[in-house]
């Protein structure tokens, strides 16, 4: 009876031994993967900082008529068709990648960029890229007052509004219709950013990891995120002179400048593809550029690409300015260097 | 015919599988008479003016008409529209400089093969032209304005372009082409065929010199003798300036000894001698619209 009493007890201890461990034992499963969306993460922490979901109600809305919006510049109407086109000058793409341009999105800067989108094979442009742009919370930022006053003012906290404003003043086309907007929402929740973009360590990565698990220490983890990316684009304009003057004591580099020019420059000249002046790699071509750098006309690099081009009746399309987190004036001078060396 | 389309689908697919397309053989459509291989892009909308004033030397030039300025010999306005990048067409009215005025012209031209960097070096297009005639009826039997049937106010041209630009300063174009008109003065032929050659030499970006001349062949032109007793027809020949001001628009300047702007007119109808100070200024102003 003792004998058959010290098995039963073994065999209780035993059992509840192995119930005790399995509970003390953590599970090493991580919840945070690098696939994970950013957006869907905050969210899991209690942060609900958007309100940019496309409304899904409206007939029609679909992200792939968003993308064809964003990349073509027109659709397929849900009731069958193609739409107008939105504008007849650019779309998009002229100005806005869709792909991460920033190596670290925590900085808006523009060599890091050049080097980077050269290495994807991306075109360095005017426009804030449009991956991550329901990320963010704030449009149209810095000096671009200056440029549309207070046409900015509703745009700057409302994504809606910022995609008409680029829509219509940006792009100098039609006003998008609301399936078409929720559409162009519905695609930019598709390059929305992603855990990987972050560029997190292990250490950051685990103690998001163990917020998403014990509930905890939520708010910090919250804050780490969104340490890890600009939810704005930083935009200041500068003047022509400033950077002539800036380029008296800088350097160029002709390397970066050839960048500069076939990412840039060519995107939208090469073969008129969005500009009436036509650009290519042809001495005459650099010539051209050379004898009109210290000009103040529009085919000078410094005045274009610090006050761009005016759209006006009769010739709507235009060239946008470069803000200096844009392009530098070192970059610039880059430029320049380049234009000189391939005209002489 | 099996050949030609055969050749056509080759042309054709090398465009297709072409990607280093070389941009701008000519700035424009036009060369100053001729036409360019050179299509509008699709989408656009080409309103062009062009304008021959009259001689500016010779009997009919200098001083009393201000050199020719006084004068218009033809004058022309007219919308092109790009269908493809490389399909056009195009509807135009000119005043006329030859037998048959008061001209509504239709065109289309569709560029077959563009120049490729490495891979091809040359553009070909071809190029339709039809004119109806739209002046007043005249009562004098042999006259070309007689109009006996409609169709006689109807003239044709057909044209295969070919140009290569050999450097970013020079490009050169040949043509042959084919007039024909429904109804032509006594001992003329309907059937006209033609050659042409064109040159551009940019000497800046904006800034170039054109040339072009048209050569017929027909043995009427050759012998025929006008009421003074000097040479009635004469191949057209143009010199000219361009100048790209931007915003797509293109400024022709130019010399030349054809009064007609069309090809069923001037290549048909050319009667002035640049020797003979027979020749005029003329312009063209294109504006480019996207639509």
């Amino acid at each position: 009876m003792i004998l058959r009493f010290k098995i039963f007890l073994v065999a209780f201890l035993a059992l509840c031994f192995i119930v005790c461990a399995s509970l003390i034992i953590t599970d090493d499963t991580a919840l945070i993967d690098n696939t994970d969306r950013v957006f869907k993460v905050l969210e899991s922490l209690g942060h609900n900082g958007t309100d940019h979901f496309p409304d899904t109600e409206i007939f029609g809305v679909s992200a792939k008529r968003g993308r064809q919006l964003v990349e073509e510049g027109l659709s397929t109407r849900p009731g069958g068709g193609k739409t107008r086109k939105q504008s007849k000058h650019f779309v998009c793409t002229s100005c806005h990648n869709v792909e991460k341009e920033d190596p670290d999105l925590r900085f808006s800067d523009p060599q890091a960029r050049l080097e980077y989108t050269a290495s994807k094979g991306l075109p360095f442009l005017q426009g804030t890229s449009l991956y991550g742009a329901v990320n963010r919370e704030k449009f149209y930022n810095g000096d671009y007052y200056k440029k549309y006053g207070d046409l900015v003012v509703p745009a700057r906290d409302n994504i809606r509004e910022a995609i008409q404003l680029c829509a219509v003043e940006c792009a100098q086309g039609r006003r998008l219709k609301p399936w078409e907007i929720e559409s162009v929402l519905a695609y930019l929740w598709t390059i929305d950013l992603k855990i990987s973009d972050l560029n997190m360590d292990d250490d950051q990565l685990s103690f998001v990891d163990r917020a998403l698990k014990n509930r905890s220490l939520k708010d910090s983890s919250v804050a780490l995120i969104k340490s890890r990316y600009l939810d704005y684009s930083p935009a200041h304009f500068v003047t022509a002179q400033e950077s002539r003057e800036a380029a008296v004591s800088v350097e160029g580099n002709t390397e970066n400048g050839a960048l500069i020019y076939d990412n840039s420059c060519l995107h939208c000249h090469e073969n008129q593809r969005y500009s009436y002046f036509h650009l290519d790699d042809s001495k005459i071509s650099f010539k051209y550029l050379k004898r009109k750098e210290d000009s103040y006309t529009d085919h000078s690099i410094y005045q274009v690409t610090r006050y761009g081009v005016k759209s006006v009746s009769g010739r709507r399309s235009y060239m946008p300015q470069y803000p200096i987190e844009k392009m530098s004036d070192q970059q610039l001078q880059d430029l320049r260097a380049y234009i000189n060396e391939r005209a002489d | 015919m099996r050949i030609i389309f055969i050749a056509i689908t080759c042309l054709i697919s090398l465009q297709i599988w072409g990607q280093q397309k070389v941009h701008q053989t000519f700035k424009d459509t036009r060369v100053i008479n001729s036409h360019s291989v050179e299509t509008l892009p699709k989408g656009h909308l080409d309103f062009r003016v062009g304008h021959r004033f009259g001689d500016f030397a010779g009997e009919g030039g200098g001083w009393p008409t201000f050199y020719g300025l006084e004068s218009a010999s033809d004058v022309l306005i007219g919308f092109e529209y790009g269908l493809s990048d490389n399909l056009m067409i195009g509807i135009s009215r000119a005043k006329g400089a030859g037998p048959l005025k008061q001209n509504v012209n239709s065109l289309f031209k569709y560029r077959v093969m563009t120049q490729q960097k490495g891979r091809n070096p040359f553009s070909v297009a071809f190029l339709g032209v039809a004119s109806y005639s739209t002046m007043q009826k005249c009562g004098t039997p042999g006259l070309l304005c007689f109009f006996e049937k409609s169709a006689h106010r109807f003239s044709y041209n057909l044209q295969g372009l070919i140009a290569s630009k050999i450097n970013e300063r020079i490009s050169l174009q040949g043509s042959i082409g084919w007039t024909y008109r429904n109804n032509v003065e006594f001992q003329d032929q309907n059937d006209l065929p033609n050659a042409g050659v064109a040159l551009k030499y940019q000497f800046t970006k904006v800034f170039g010199i054109i040339i072009d001349a048209t050569f017929t062949f027909s043995e009427f032109r050759e012998n025929a003798i006008s009421p003074d007793g000097s040479r009635a027809y004469y191949n057209p020949l143009g010199i000219g300036f361009e100048w790209e001001t931007g915003g797509g628009h293109v400024f022709q300047i130019n010399f030349t000894n054809a009064s007609g702007l069309v090809e069923t007119d001037y290549i048909p109808y050319t009667t002035s001698s640049w020797t003979d100070g027979g020749f005029r200024l003329g312009f063209t102003i294109s504006r480019q619209f996207k639509l």
